[in-house]
C-alpha cells in the first residue's frame, strides 16, 4: 500500500512539475515573439521549446544559489541584494538590474503614497462631517 | 513607467524558486520577486537577441536549435 500512495505522490510531484514548464514555455513564447517581431526574424518552434528548457533549469540554480546568499546573510527572507548578486557576472548586466531595482523601489514608493493620499481624502471628509454633525449638536 | 509586452508573472516566480529551496522556511521578499521576475526576463531576451544575431551573421533566414546551441555557452556563462 505504501508504494501505491508513493507512485501517486511521484505522480502527482511530476505533473506540477509540467504545469510549471508549460507556465515558462507560454511566457518564453510571448517573449521570443516579441523579438521575431522587433529583429523581423522567426524561432523554430524547436528553438522556443530549447530556450524555455534551458530557463527553466536555470532557475534551479539561480533558486539554490539565491537560498545560499540569503542564509550567508543570516536570513531566510531572499531580498534584493541577493539578486542582485546574481547578476554579478556581466557589468552590463548587474547595471541593468541595479537600475531595475531602482525603478522597483520607486514604483511602489509612489503607489503606496498615492494609496495613504486617497485614505487620508477619504477620511478627512469623513472626519469633516462628523466635526460638522458635533459642531450643530452644540448649537 | 509602466512597461507593456509579456513578462513572467510574479507567481510563476516564486513558484519556480520554491520548487528548488532546501529550506522550508525560505521565503522571498515581493521586491525580490518583481527583480527576479526581471532578470528571467532578460535571461530569455538574450537567448532569443543572440540566436538571431548568429542566424543573421549565418545568413539564414529564420532561428534554429543549432544557433541557440552556438550562443548558449557564453549565455550561461554571463549568467
Amino acid at each position: 500500500m505504501m508504494e501505491e500512495e508513493e507512485g501517486a505522490e511521484e505522480q502527482q510531484r511530476f505533473s506540477y512539475r509540467q504545469r510549471l514548464k508549460a507556465a515558462v514555455h507560454y511566457t518564453v513564447g510571448c517573449l521570443c515573439e516579441e523579438v521575431a517581431l522587433d529583429k523581423d526574424m522567426q524561432f523554430s518552434k524547436q528553438t522556443i521549446a530549447a530556450i524555455s528548457e534551458v530557463t527553466f533549469r536555470q532557475c534551479e540554480n539561480f533558486a539554490t544559489d539565491l537560498e545560499m546568499f540569503a542564509r550567508h546573510g543570516k536570513r531566510s527572507t531572499i531580498n534584493t541584494e541577493d539578486v542582485k548578486l546574481l547578476a554579478r557576472r556581466s557589468h552590463s548586466l548587474l547595471k541593468y538590474i541595479t537600475e531595475k531595482n531602482e525603478d522597483i523601489a520607486q514604483l511602489n514608493l509612489e503607489r503606496k503614497a498615492k494609496k495613504k493620499k486617497k485614505w487620508e481624502d477619504e477620511n478627512r471628509n469623513s472626519v469633516e462631517s462628523a466635526e460638522a454633525g458635533v459642531e450643530e449638536s452644540e448649537n | 513607467m509602466e512597461e507593456t509586452g509579456a513578462a513572467f508573472r510574479k507567481e510563476l516566480v516564486s513558484k519556480l524558486l520554491h520548487l528548488h529551496f532546501k529550506d522550508k522556511k525560505t521565503k522571498v521578499s515581493g521586491d525580490a520577486l518583481q527583480l527576479m521576475a526581471e532578470l528571467l526576463k532578460i535571461f530569455v531576451v538574450e537567448a532569443a537577441i543572440r540566436s538571431v544575431r548568429q542566424a543573421q551573421a549565418e545568413e539564414l533566414d529564420h532561428v534554429d536549435v543549432e544557433q541557440l546551441e552556438k550562443v548558449l555557452p557564453q549565455l550561461l556563462l554571463d549568467f
